[in-house]
């Protein structure tokens, strides 16, 4: 599919009715959701009393929403007793100054950043940008998509509308490896990444990634991958920021180790990822590795006022493995980028009409079949399809959705002003062209998210390039 | 203040509309940990093509670290300081450059981490690293190669015993140590068409040595 300036979730329907035509994307879809679903499907089979462990995953969840606020200020004493400097931000221009902020006072030249689906939602990477840092993706996939100048299609798989040619392409150009054949093979597309992410993980001064969980009773943050990438950006550069939105505390490592049982099969059907990482504090006056400094972001934007609401409150309880996109007919239709905004998917579309304003989403909760698979798939037990009448109910009334004038800003950032930029880098890699863009108000310029840091040729040394032409290619 | 206005929205929504949690079924009874345990250890890294390779003597462990090291082609190694009693890894790898694991640069030149588990969870094979003075977090990760012990004792069923083995490594002060490590299998990503590929950002290989006495 081609993207254009014109996403957002307002546009749900005409973007659904033009992915659903795009012949290449149907194919690739059916590809990914195929994938996952067949690796999770075998996982849960040889998953031993499943069910049991599902409810009690259910409950870790509920539990956590039921006494939110006592354990998110729990959370706040035990991880600033190890030493974590907490902050908390009630919306994404919060969220920003605060990260920003951090980002300015250990003078950041370069950041490394894990994926993070907040980070993602605040739009922060223009942010932080704007404040002089170059800033790097650096799950294989972002860092694909963020060359690409383009948004991530899919929680798990953030690229996957790309082929081994298409990467080979843009790394070619991008990373000035001119004799990269478009018949590079993927190991060793992965291997130039390598190099290429390696040498922003040495340099970085900031490490910023998001939050599987963090743990009321003992102040640590969960990080959960496969790459290596997050523990890259915990472990080199001297400060870290973790990012989570609200909903992600747990109270107790047994109900940490409770969720860990079930999020890795139900993401990706591993018994577990292949890192996980429980970060409580900074590094101790011993050590010779981990940030120095530790901060924890505490994110609202929208999301307490969801709370009161006894049927949509259950979306809070989504960990984001990501099986019920793979399970939605109308996901693996339309794809991820049809909706508009960071989350897709039956709990995307949930998500985003909670914290989008409503004329914005008025489309989401219609665009499902009614059919139940994520429901029956969902390892927590979210109802999906009752949440979405709910919603439904809400838009034929009229009402308004939960949004407060705090999150006014995120009804002006659509998807539509990332592409924007992304188109505008095309042509002329400068931030400075920004606010001549038509049909981009001037005063949002600077919030308008690029997934592509500037002067991206001369961002990596001669020796990557040199490096691989010694290798002869390999 | 933001703080205040968060807490006080979730307070009020609670009242609202009460959340109570219905009490979940109990936890299910954890696998055994026999004499089977190193058989079960090995079956479930094979497919994240992991070796597993059992010494019964150090000796034997020496043996096998030797042979990883050459089968891996690795010229230098970094190791933790803290290392189970009785073993000279140092005379094992004779042949290999030492080089100190002082920081991240300093590891980038490494062929080689070896390190090893305070646990091992035979349910998804991961291996418990936790972190501390002697033992820098990025000797497991930033090698192509990492090598890790895994003493007998260490064998535990699944995650569910990891509550109470950070407990146990509390601080005085009652801290948890900074950092934790479950690693299950080498760095792996399958982002570009799908297609598995071992060591992206973190070691390709990963290799592990079990220790089968009572050290
Ligand atoms: S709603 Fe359920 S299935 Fe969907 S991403 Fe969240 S936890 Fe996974």
């Amino acid at each position: 599919m081609v993207l254009t300036s014109t996403f957002t979730p307002r546009n749900f329907r005409e973007q659904s009715e033009r992915a659903s035509h795009d012949a290449t994307l149907r194919a690739v879809l059916d590809h990914a959701t195929r994938y996952f679903m067949g690796k999770r499907g075998a996982a849960l089979e040889a998953f031993a009393d499943r069910d049991t462990h599902f409810a009690r995953a259910r409950s870790a969840r509920l539990t956590a929403l039921s006494r939110l606020p006592d354990l998110l200020e729990q959370l706040e004493r035990s991880a600033s007793a190890a030493g974590t400097k907490v902050h908390w931000a009630a919306d994404a221009a919060e969220g920003r100054a605060i990260v920003t902020g951090i980002a300015k006072g250990c003078g950041a030249k370069v950041v490394v950043k894990g994926k993070s689906m907040v980070t993602e939602e605040i739009a922060l990477n223009p942010a932080l940008e704007a404040t002089g840092a170059e800033v790097w993706e650096t799950d294989l996939g972002e860092f694909i998509v963020q060359l690409a100048g383009e948004p991530p299609s899919h929680i798990i798989a953030p690229c996957i509308h790309k082929s081994r040619a298409d990467v080979a392409a843009l790394f070619r150009e991008k990373l000035g490896l001119a004799d990269l054949s478009d018949s590079a093979s993927i190991p060793e597309l992965t291997l130039l990444a390598r190099r290429a992410l390696r040498e922003k993980f040495l340099a970085a001064d900031l490490g910023v990634t998001g939050v599987n969980m963090a743990v009321a009773e003992s102040g640590s943050v969960i990080l959960v991958e496969n790459e290596g990438n997050i523990r890259m950006s915990t472990t080199c550069p001297p400060v870290h920021v973790a990012v989570m939105s609200l909903e992600k505390v747990v109270a107790t490592l047994e109900d940490a180790a409770d969720l860990l049982r079930v999020l890795p099969r139900s993401a990706t059907g591993q018994k577990m990822s292949s890192y996980v990482s429980v970060l409580t504090g900074p590094r101790r006056a011993d050590e010779l590795d981990g940030a120095r400094e530790a901060h924890l972001v505490i994110l609202d934007n929208g999301r307490s006022e969801v709370l009161a609401d006894p049927v949509l409150r259950e979306a809070l309880l989504c960990f984001r493995c990501g099986a019920c996109l793979n399970s939605c007919p109308v996901y693996q239709t339309i794809g991820g980028h049809a909706y508009g905004s960071v989350y897709s998917g039956p709990i995307g579309a949930l998500l985003s009409s909670l914290l989008l304003p409503a004329e914005d989403t008025r489309d989401l909760p219609f665009g499902c079949t009614m059919c139940g698979a994520c429901k029956k798939t969902c390892p927590l037990g979210i109802d999906h399809p009752n949440l979405m009448l709910r919603l439904r109910e809400r838009v034929c009334a009229g009402k308004p959705h939960f949004i407060g004038a705090a999150h006014a800003f995120l009804a002006s950032h659509p998807l539509a002003y990332r592409l924007a930029v992304g188109a505008a880098r095309a042509v002329d890699p400068r931030l400075d062209l920004l606010p001549r863009l038509p049909g981009l108000p001037s005063g949002l310029a600077s919030f308008v998210e690029s997934r592509q840091p500037p002067g991206l040729k001369s961002s990596f040394s001669a020796q990557l390039r040199a490096g691989r032409k010694k290798q002869g290619g390999a | 203040m933001s703080r205040t206005r968060i807490l006080d929205t979730l307070r009020a929504g609670l009242a609202a509309a009460p959340l109570s949690v219905p009490e979940p079924p109990a936890r299910p009874a954890s696998l055994a940990v026999g004499p089977d345990a190193w058989a079960l250890l090995a079956a479930v890294l094979e497919p994240l093509d992991v070796r597993l390779r059992v010494a019964k003597n150090p000796a034997e462990a020496a043996t096998h670290v030797a042979d990883i090291a050459r089968a891996r082609g690795a010229a230098s190694y970094a190791r933790w300081q803290d290392m189970p009693a009785g073993l000279d890894m140092d005379a094992a790898l004779a042949g290999l450059t030492r080089l100190s694991p002082d920081c991240c640069q300093a590891l980038a030149q490494v062929d080689l981490g070896l390190t090893f588990a305070q646990a091992a969870l035979l349910d998804s094979g991961s291996l418990v690293l936790i972190a501390g003075a002697q033992r820098p977090r990025s000797v497991s990760l930033l090698p192509p190669t990492h090598v890790c012990l895994v003493p007998r004792a260490s064998l535990l069923p699944d995650v569910s015993a990891l509550p109470e083995l950070l407990s146990r490594q509390r601080g005085p002060s009652g801290l948890l140590p900074s950092c934790l490590n479950l690693v299950t299998g080498p760095s792996s990503t399958a982002d570009i068409e799908l297609v598995l590929v071992r060591g992206v950002h973190g070691p390709g290989a990963l290799d592990i040595v079990g220790l089968d006495w009572d050290l």
